[in-house]
């Protein structure tokens, strides 16, 4: 921190203010002047420890706060530096041989960056308070040699968004089952749930784009409930599963029924949508929407907390599970620190250190809590939280976390997208194709069995 | 549309008096303005030509209502188009600023003023050489300008971060300081290119009577050559600053803090952000467009007034 | 056409001399410029395509096995087709467009200026931005905005991004649109270096519009034309940003291009060697393409 204040000169928020002089040649003295300061000169100091999130200047401001609770109580600085292309900067720092001491960043990278050798082992015992983190939540850290490579940090479970408003209206039930949800999206679609007279409404919305394997993030909740495994784990390796009779009929299903069915059951254009630009459902032109919890604060905004209810994910022919996912602390691998590393991990997982990054006035970084002593609805005052955390204690499955699994979501969603595009296409053939391209990756990785 | 100044500096070389003298009926100089030999009186012609006008409106500009008006409505939809705002209100500017937009907008404003200045200069030297000097290797520099703009910059992104970080035989730490996103874009293959392509068709005799008054180069680059390819110039300028505007993945690089980045950082990470509505977002890029815009409204005059046409001709 | 002082006698060493050193200094801040920030990170580039990068771990060499792997993959071989689709439908439509426009708008009365102004419209409006009004305007029902004009022409609604047999026309019509006024604004540039007197002396002489444009106007906007092409040869095939805003490369890889394909491999799959290699690959022939491009236009120049 130090070092960054003397360079303040050029530092570009402080010279915005000349913008309009666009005076170039003063900002030459200053770069003169400065440059030298680069994070090695803290790297040495045993009492700060340089903090990586991937986050946004408004999440930053939350964790900014967090960083600040743990230095007044324990002493030990933070060194805080949110990124936004996290993985390109950590490479970068990777090739210097110089990480950062802590990252905290998404559960599926765990395999990755342990692959690539970026992560030093943890183990449980050593962090104050980890028995309160679940069973559950810890089994999800383990890497493909069995230790533990991240800490929890924050969960969360997809949970379905529906209009109550407009269900309540139609005289229809809450969705239970599959059937329910799909006999609930084509009334919404048909019998004009908003009453301007036009046919301008949509049953359910669907990131369905491969890009960024979108379509993948959101069908694996209906693959779990149609009891379809996309790896299967045997002994210390990996087999693909999505030649499986469960997957076939799963995909078959949704083929028909969500993408090649009626029209309406989901909105346009879902083939080529990502989350960003799927704003039906706050736009009031879409019933239903499965997805996480962090739409909550936007569909509050946009349509009311009266409007629309959370509900679990309805039930397909194996159970209601639903993908979970969330953010994990990791360790960098490099010595030294580890006391002060494992005291600011305990901090994060603390009730305090919890709560802190669940409320305030910027942007949560922690959903879910993994201190099972905390409770979300609790903590935010809002009973709905509640069926998200019990959706993600009782009713979800994680991507696997040892394998590396950005390919294997990748080509999943690829072969997905394909399959729901091409109404006519052949699931059987597709599916087949899809589980020797994801052998392919998993010999990749050497894990497959 | 009212006839234009004739331009003083190229009446006395324009027209020959004698074709002038001999000519048929005198028509407005507006005829001779233009390729397409416009006229500006009432006509079927000049019918066509508004008509033409009004589609080219319609099709490249009036999707924009759409943007404004929703950066204006109290709800934008990201899910429909219209024309007009619902309920106007200044509230997504207010959003917009809150997140911080106008510091960035400040960042990319020392960015893009620093940067087209650099990029101009280094870019007029490097084509001067190659216009208006004879060399070997001439073909190959070239080249090796447009080559820079062909590798895609995400493959780059990951050394090009250590060369920033810890800059080759200076040793500096170019990351967190505005030089960090300048210095990269200093050489950019199209401006070179563009201007040396222009430079190239100014005639010698206008050089050689100059170097035989004892000009030296910088003089005859700046008083001479660049005054003769003014328009060039002006292209260089315009999508010059669009393309520094543009630029998303060096300030990220290049930045240390969240404080250092610029305006179309911000706009990307708005429409991330699940707190704000997409009326925000395009707020933001409103709030985006309009340097750009004011850059090409100011240079707009040097890319359509006739460089005192004949003299560059010899 | 490039000036050289042709002084006879012993002056002429000395000149020389010193005129050998004078271009390089002119060139030398944009050389360094760019050999340390672009050639020294995309030497670096280069060399990782033959690695199984892991930069902590220490990148393994792998050879060829990238660029094999890369070249045998059927989504990028299907995805060469769509580049080269996209790439020259779109410069070329870029091209002719950007040029109507630009001997439409020529001139220097203010509603011209305007209208100029308002056609710019697209260059500077952020990218990701008119990815997303674009993708409303194909809104695939009849409520979309170029839908609802199809409608009153009694033309059924067309799904233009959902289809994978229009996608790739759909984002051509976009690519195009935003390429247009920015070809425009270079050959504006052109026309205005056009010689009036000429027009006055064709006008006098009674030749037609065509003759007029093709000897007269066509050789003076000749270095624009040139600049505009070599920028599609240079901009074509790495085609990229239009399609990630409108369709991701989607539905069922019908719009993926190669730099989509490389993208994916580099950020959702962390192959950055992999997308190395792909890129390299372009680069070849991105450089080709331009080295013949300028050749047969240095071949037409002369004739």
């Amino acid at each position: 921190m130090r070092d960054r204040r003397r360079c303040t000169a050029v530092r570009l928020h402080r010279v915005h203010r000349l913008a309009a002089t666009l005076a170039v040649s003063g900002l030459l003295f200053g770069t003169a002047a400065c440059g030298s300061g680069s994070g090695s000169a803290r790297a040495g100091d045993p009492n700060t420890l340089e903090v990586w999130t991937r986050s946004d200047p408004e999440s930053a401001q939350t964790y900014d706060r967090v960083f600040a609770a743990f230095t007044k109580k324990t002493g030990i600085d933070i060194d805080y530096q949110p990124v936004m292309n996290f993985d390109q900067q950590l490479q970068s720092r990777a090739s210097t041989k110089d990480l950062p001491d802590v990252m905290i960043n998404d559960t599926a990278l765990m395999g990755s960056y342990q692959a690539q050798g970026l992560l030093k082992p943890i183990t449980p015992a050593s962090i104050a308070g980890h028995d309160e983190i679940t069973a559950k939540s810890w089994s999800s850290t383990v890497g493909r040699d069995g230790r533990h490579y991240g800490i929890p940090y924050s969960r969360q479970a997809m949970t379905l968004f529906v209009r109550k408003d407009w269900r309540e209206k139609l005289g229809l039930p809450q969705p239970k089952t599959w059937q329910d949800t799909l006999a609930l999206a084509k009334a919404f679609a048909t019998r004009d749930p908003d009453g301007d007279g036009r046919k301008d409404t949509y049953g359910m919305v669907v990131p369905g784009s491969a890009q960024n394997g979108y379509v993948a993030w959101w069908g694996s909740s209906w693959l779990w409930q149609g009891g379809v495994q996309i790896l299967r784990k045997e002994g210390t390796g990996y087999r693909p599963a999505m030649d499986s009779a469960a997957a076939l009929r799963t995909v078959t299903w949704m083929k028909n029924n969500l993408f090649c069915g009626d029209n309406g059951v989901i909105q346009p254009s879902a083939l080529t949508s990502v989350t960003a630009n799927t704003t039906n459902f706050q736009d009031g032109n879409a019933g239903m929407y499965l997805t996480g919890p962090y739409n909550i604060s936007t569909f509050d905004k946009a349509l009311g907390k009266d409007t629309y209810e959370v509900l679990p994910a309805p039930a397909g022919p194996a159970g209601n599970d639903v993908l979970a996912d969330g953010e994990n602390v990791y360790f960098g691998a490099k010595t030294g620190k580890a006391k002060q590393e494992q005291a600011l991990a305990a901090f994060l997982v603390s009730p305090e250190g919890q709560t802190l990054a669940m409320t305030g006035d910027h942007q949560p970084v922690v959903r879910i809590p993994v201190n099972s002593t905390l409770s979300a609805a609790k903590v935010r005052d809002d009973p709905r939280w509640s069926v998200v955390q019990k959706a993600y204690e009782t009713a979800s499955v994680q991507f696997p976390n040892a394998p590396d699994f950005a390919p294997v979501k990748q080509d999943t969603a690829d072969a997905l997208n394909a399959i729901f595009t091409y109404c006519g296409s052949d699931v059987r053939s597709g599916l087949k194709e899809l589980n020797d391209t994801l052998a392919g990756d998993l010999k990749d990785q050497e894990l497959l069995k | 549309m009212s006839a234009p100044a004739i331009d003083p500096v190229r009446t006395p070389v324009t027209a020959t008096p004698a074709r002038r003298s001999a000519g048929k009926q005198r028509t407005t100089p507006a005829r001779f303005d233009t390729a397409l030999g416009w006229s500006d009186r009432p006509g079927p012609a000049w019918a066509l030509r508004v008509l033409l006008c009004l589609l080219a409106l319609g099709v490249f500009a009036a999707p924009f209502l759409t943007i404004f008006s929703g950066s204006f409505s109290e709800k934008a939809s990201g899910s429909t188009l219209s024309f007009l705002p619902h309920h106007p209100t200044l509230l997504n500017f207010d959003v917009a600023g809150q997140r911080g937009i106008w510091d960035y907008f400040g960042n990319s404003l020392v960015i893009a003023g620093g940067g087209l200045l650099l990029q101009l200069a280094v870019c007029t030297l490097a084509a001067y050489a190659l216009a208006r000097h004879k060399f070997r290797g001439q073909a190959l520099v070239l080249t090796l300008f447009m080559l820079t703009m062909m590798l895609p910059e995400e493959v780059i992104a990951i050394p090009l971060s250590l060369v920033l970080g810890h800059v080759p035989v200076i040793g500096v730490d170019l990351k967190g300081t505005v030089w960090g996103v300048i210095l990269p874009l200093g050489a950019w293959g199209f401006s070179v290119m563009l201007l040396t392509e222009f430079m190239k068709d100014i005639p010698t005799e206008i050089e050689e009577a100059a170097r035989i008054d004892g000009v030296g180069e910088l003089r005859m680059l700046w008083q001479v050559i660049l005054p003769l390819c003014k328009p060039a110039l002006g292209v260089a300028g315009v999508l010059g600053f669009i393309m520094i505007w543009d630029q998303y993945l060096l300030p990220l690089i290049a930045a240390k803090d969240p404080t250092d980045y610029t305006v179309t950082v911000a706009l990307s990470i708005l429409r991330t952000d699940p707190e704000v509505g997409s009326g925000v977002v395009l707020a933001g890029a409103v709030i985006a467009l309009v340097p750009s815009l004011i850059v090409y409204l100011l240079l707009q005059r040097s890319l359509v007034t006739g460089i005192a046409a004949g003299a560059t001709k010899g | 056409m490039t000036a050289t002082v042709t002084t006879p006698g012993r002056r002429r060493a000395r000149i020389i001399g010193r005129r050998a050193v004078l271009p390089w200094l002119f060139l030398a801040p944009g050389l360094l410029l760019a050999l340390v920030f672009k050639f020294l990170p995309m030497g670096k580039g280069v060399w990782l395509s033959f690695f199984d990068v892991r930069p902590f771990l220490g990148d393994q060499w792998v050879g060829l096995d990238n660029y094999t792997r890369v070249l045998t993959d059927h989504r990028f071989q299907d995805a060469i087709g769509h580049t080269l689709v996209l790439g020259v439908g779109m410069s070329l439509g870029g091209i002719l467009v950007g040029s109507a426009l630009a001997l439409l708008l020529e001139g220097q009365a203010r509603s011209l200026k305007i209208i100029r102004t308002a056609v710019f419209l697209p260059v500077v409006t952020a990218t990701a931005v008119v990815g997303e009004m674009w993708r409303l305007m194909y809104y695939p029902t009849s409520d979309g905005l170029i839908n609802s004009g199809l409608g009153l022409l009694g033309l059924g609604p067309v799904p233009y991004l959902d289809n994978p047999d229009t996608a790739l026309w759909a984002t051509m019509a976009m690519g195009i649109w935003m390429l247009a006024p920015y070809n425009m604004v270079i050959i504006l540039a052109g026309l205005a270096g056009v010689d009036r007197s000429l027009y006055e002396a064709a006008a006098m002489d009674g030749v037609s519009l065509w003759q007029r444009l093709r000897h007269i106007t066509l050789p003076a906007i000749r270095p624009a034309l040139g600049i505009v092409l070599t920028l599609a040869a240079i901009r074509g095939l790495r085609v990229f940003t239009e399609v990630y805003v409108l369709t991701g490369g989607g539905p069922a890889g019908s719009t993926d291009v190669w730099m989509t394909r490389a993208y994916t491999l580099g950020f959702t799959r962390n192959d950055i060697g992999g997308a190395s290699a792909a890129s390299v690959v372009l680069l070849c022939v991105t450089l080709l393409l331009t080295v013949t491009v300028n050749y047969l236009r240095k071949r037409g120049d002369v004739r």
